[in-house]
């Protein structure tokens, strides 16, 4: 029995040893609660991007400077969300993963990762990658080519490498994983690319995949009734999953939106199409939904509804609240679905005149009636959305919400599309329609209502998160590069600092020995730079780097 | 040089080509750039150019790079030889060249001064002639661990050659279902860029016009890519066949005794007659026999098994193509089955099919398969492989068969 006392000794040691230097699922549920640490996407399982830090403050931000930059040596659009644990900053790039030394920016490691030259080809809108998720002494991303990885936290070794799918089929993965309740938790891209979406949960140790929920039901499953085209619609439905959820802890539910119908000519595929453009609610440990909510049933216009699903109390009841691209604001009640608010947050919606709030369904217009029946229609918001992809802030005790917002509109035709895997599949003949004068604004909103407390116009679109502080102040980027600081009261913009390429990535903040720290990838690129032809834009060098800052003196 | 009608009518078609891009062209062009570049290049081709390259610096005079580059890929740009059709490649390249049509477009082709030696021939890869050839095209050609056998493949072999360029060939497996038709095989392997020539190419009206415009589907190629679906379906382009190197005739195979000399179908009454469905021997049996010989004739499926159910006494007389019968010889050398002299008046010369646009490249075909055929090698080549051949007749491409014909024989 020797051997087997050995044996266990060496299995506890190796159990202490990992709970020492780990993070738990107790951090992660608190991590708003620890600011030298940023252990969730999102700057908590809410997703608020909300921090009580106030040592940058309306009086100090002046004094804002660069700490250090880090060059990532890479040209593509920079979205990367930074963790940060026990002094070290997590980065991502679309083909590496880097630690940082947070306080210097000095390179820890930095690991490659190659993918088939082909990959890009299934990539719609930017080659990017949104950052990684840590539990346990490891790091977990997902990969262009369809890999889910986890990665050694202090060595940055490989641990496993699972692949959900064949890229070449048109699936691509730019999501950072969400962990709840135990489960890594990633979605996939490829809405353009005729899939049929899905979410999955894989076991954090061994990277074994543990459920797939596919957001398009096949035929006899729960939801199938709604593609009524009798045919295969449903095999090529859509209905992406490329942005990471939000988590209630105590409901044990993870919130998850679902993207766009595919192809977009929605006249081949009547009925509602669930799950596309929705919201869903699912049990962690199995991927069951428990409740879903469709913001646009039978949508033409790409309104890919994945955007993020932040939570909050309001009224006294739990939320889960969508800035949807569709151009509503949606409030709904988290422990069950039902809908509170849904308003306009933007000047220009015409494809729906309101959501019925009996029912949950938008009241179309001709608009949309007539872009399903293939005749040519301009619709606002455009298939950019009333808002990207950029996730919005949450101040709970404001109760506000800064969004960036898009001004933009789309002329529309639907045709015949023709399905090639791993290629394009739209199903649309599309050109903008661009306002005059400014094509989007940074906004404080009020979730109920939709309306705006004040605004700061852009003519060219901010695309860049947006970060909300207890110093009263909101943190945002431009695509021209400056990474500026408002004033969350009144929109008076009080900071900003040129970092020399766009930024397009997500600001965080932070504090190590009483310091206060915000950080921000810039690097232009990713989906407007590509799908605007915006002249203005070509100007505005590529190259990303890891900007942080802090109070001068 | 006799220009054959395939030459006059390549003159016609080359002559009606539009002078100007319409429109529509240049809509094409757009939506094909839409679909398959603008995710990195931009829309218009505007993006900040330091990920992507900046399109709308492309050197117009860089026709060949561009293709070299769109085909095989380049550092951050992923190759795309395997998804675009030559077509859309084609409308690429006006795209770019046209920067989006708003400068006027040169090809480098149309504006080059005609040259007095003749024009260089082009092929796909550079120095080599690049060949579809059917792996499972029996006696005509079959795929060999080291190159190939059959007459398709020794022409095509001798082709290269007498051009001097490497031979490739790209292995296909042809659909032997009844529906599938092999012509539109032909058609799409070319218009999808897989290789410069089709051998075996059945030289009749109705497979040299009306089928460009439409679309059909691809049959499997080796390095066919897998996630190349099944069935793809490819827009064709306009194709000519090459002056005639053999004559695909049918014949009456009968088993035992040699039989007396035949002059007609009519003098099969009496033996028990095999018909091969759905093929034009089969057809002509049907409907050039006796009522009593056709009474009493028995049907049965295509393909290779149907000599071989004549072997083993289903019937003893049957019309089938000359090469059905050799590739069973082949299989059974021992047969019993005989090929007696008789050939039905219908037949058709094989040519090799290439595609319309690459003029040059047809006409230095045609040039070389005629000495071949003047010069006895095609003969060579057949009875290297112990074949009959025959050699082409006049007119080289055969008029559409109509029932008349078909009843005239009776």
């Amino acid at each position: 029995m020797v051997f087997k006392h050995i044996a266990l000794a060496a299995m506890l040691a190796l159990g202490l040893g990992s709970v020492a230097s780990a993070q738990t699922l107790e951090d992660l549920k608190n991590d708003k609660n620890t600011p030298g640490n940023i252990l969730t996407y999102g700057m908590g399982y809410d997703l608020t991007r909300h921090s009580a830090l106030k040592q940058i403050n309306t009086d100090t931000v002046k004094k804002l400077r660069p700490v250090w930059t880090y060059s990532l040596a890479d040209t593509r659009g920079q979205e990367s969300f930074p963790l940060i644990h026990d002094g070290v900053m997590y980065v991502t790039t679309h083909n590496s993963t880097i630690a940082l030394d947070a306080l210097t920016g000095k390179q820890k490691w930095k690991e490659v990762i190659e993918y088939p030259a082909e990959t890009p080809r299934v990539a719609c809108c930017g080659i990017v990658n949104r950052g990684v998720a840590i539990l346990n002494g490891k790091i977990f991303r997902t990969t262009l080519d369809a890999y889910v990885i986890a990665l050694d936290a202090a060595t940055g070794k490989e641990v496993w490498r699972t692949n959900s799918i064949d890229f070449k089929t048109g699936y691509s993965m730019t999501v950072a994983p969400l962990i709840a309740d135990g489960v890594l938790i990633a979605g996939i891209s490829g809405g353009e690319y005729g899939i049929r979406g899905y979410i999955e949960g894989y076991d954090p140790e061994t990277g074994k995949r543990l459920w797939r929920t596919y957001t398009i039901p096949e035929p006899g499953e729960p939801g199938s009734e709604t593609w009524k085209d009798g045919g295969d619609a449903w095999k090529r439905g859509g209905g992406p999953t490329w942005l990471t959820g939000s988590y209630d802890p105590d409901l044990n539910t993870v919130y998850w939106g679902v993207g766009n119908a595919a192809s977009w000519n929605a006249g081949l595929r009547p009925g509602d199409n669930l799950y596309t453009s929705s919201i869903l609610a699912l049990e962690p440990k199995t991927g069951k939904i428990k409740w879903h909510y469709q913001t646009s049933p039978n949508d033409p216009f790409d309104h890919d509804g994945t955007n993020e699903l932040i939570l909050a109390e309001l009224d006294g009841k739990k939320v889960v609240m969508q800035a949807s691209r569709n151009g509503f604001f949606y409030v709904l009640d988290r422990t069950n679905g039902k809908l509170l608010a849904a308003n306009k947050f933007v000047d220009k919606v015409n494809w729906a005149n309101k959501v019925d709030m009996s029912t949950g369904r938008p009241d179309v217009t001709d608009i949309t009636t007539k872009a399903r029946s293939g005749e040519e229609v301009v619709y606002w918001p455009s298939a950019f959305g009333g808002k990207n992809w950029s996730p919005m802030a949450y101040n709970p005790d404001m109760k506000t919400a800064f969004a960036n917002t898009l001004n933009i509109g789309m002329k529309y035709k639907a045709v015949e599309p023709q399905y090639r895997p791993g290629v394009f599949y739209f199903g649309a003949e599309f050109a903008w329609e661009w306002p005059e004068g400014a094509r989007g604004s940074l906004r404080a909103i009020d979730p109920m209502t939709g309306k705006m407390k004040w605004q700061a116009e852009s003519d060219i679109p901010r695309f860049a998160a947006v970060l909300s502080t207890g110093g009263g102040l909101v943190f945002t980027g431009t695509q021209t590069g400056e990474f500026e600081a408002f004033n969350s009261e009144s929109g008076e913009k009080l900071w900003e600092y040129n970092t020399g390429s766009g930024i397009v990535g997500q600001p965080v903040t932070w504090e190590k020995d009483g310091k206060q720290y915000v950080t921000v990838l810039n690097g232009s690129g990713a989906v407007y730079v590509l799908f605007s032809g915006d002249e203005r834009l070509a100007g505005t060098p590529a190259g990303g780097s890891v900007w942080t800052f802090a109070l001068g003196d | 040089m006799v220009r054959s009608i395939i030459g006059l009518l390549l003159g016609l078609v080359l002559i009606t080509a539009p002078a100007f891009a319409s429109d529509a062209k240049l809509n094409k062009a757009k939506r094909t750039y839409k679909q398959f570049c603008a995710h990195c290049h931009g829309i218009n081709m505007v993006n900040p150019g330091t990920s992507s390259y900046d399109l709308r610096k492309w050197p117009k005079d860089k026709k060949e790079r561009f293709y070299t580059v769109v085909k095989k890929g380049s550092r951050n740009m992923p190759a795309w030889g395997d998804v675009l059709t030559p077509d859309e490649l084609d409308q690429l390249w006006y795209y770019v060249a046209s920067r989006a049509g708003k400068e006027p477009f040169k090809d480098e082709a149309q504006s080059q001064k005609p040259s007095p030696r003749p024009a260089a021939v082009q092929t796909l890869h550079a120095g080599k002639l690049t060949a579809c050839v059917a792996r499972n095209g029996g006696v005509m050609s079959s795929a060999r661990h080291n190159g190939g056998t059959g007459l398709d493949y020794g022409v095509v072999k001798a082709l290269a050659e007498a051009l001097k360029l490497e031979l490739k060939v790209t292995w296909f497996e042809s659909e032997q279902e009844e529906e599938s038709d092999p012509v539109k095989e032909t058609y799409a392997l070319l218009a999808h860029g897989l290789c410069d020539v089709v051998p075996g190419f059945a030289l009749y009206a109705s497979a040299l016009e009306g089928l460009d415009g439409q679309r059909a589907a691809l049959p499997r190629w080796e390095d066919q890519p897998d996630y190349q679906p099944l069935g793809f379906q490819v827009d064709l382009k306009p194709v000519v066949g090459s002056h005639p190197y053999a004559r695909m005739e049918m014949g009456i195979v009968v088993s035992g005794p040699a039989p007396a000399t035949f002059t007609s179908l009519a003098d099969l009454e009496g033996r028990k007659v095999g018909v091969e469905q759905g093929t034009l021997a089969g057809i002509l049996t049907l409907r050039q026999g006796t009522p009593a010989m056709v009474a009493s004739a028995q049907t049965f499926n295509p393909g290779p098994a149907f000599l071989w159910k004549m072997e083993n006494g289903a019937f003893d007389a049957a019309l089938v193509t000359v090469a059905a019968y050799d590739f069973h010889k082949r299989q059974n050398p021992i047969t019993k089955l005989k090929l007696t002299d008789y050939r039905h008046p219908l037949g058709f010369n094989l040519g090799i099919a290439s595609l319309q646009e690459n003029a040059p490249l047809a006409d230095r075909i045609n040039v070389v398969i005629s000495e071949l055929v003047a010069a006895g090698a095609i003969r060579k080549i057949a009875e290297g492989y112990k074949m009959h051949y025959a050699e082409p007749r006049t007119p080289h491409v055969q008029a559409r068969i109509t029932l008349r014909d078909i009843l005239a024989e009776r």
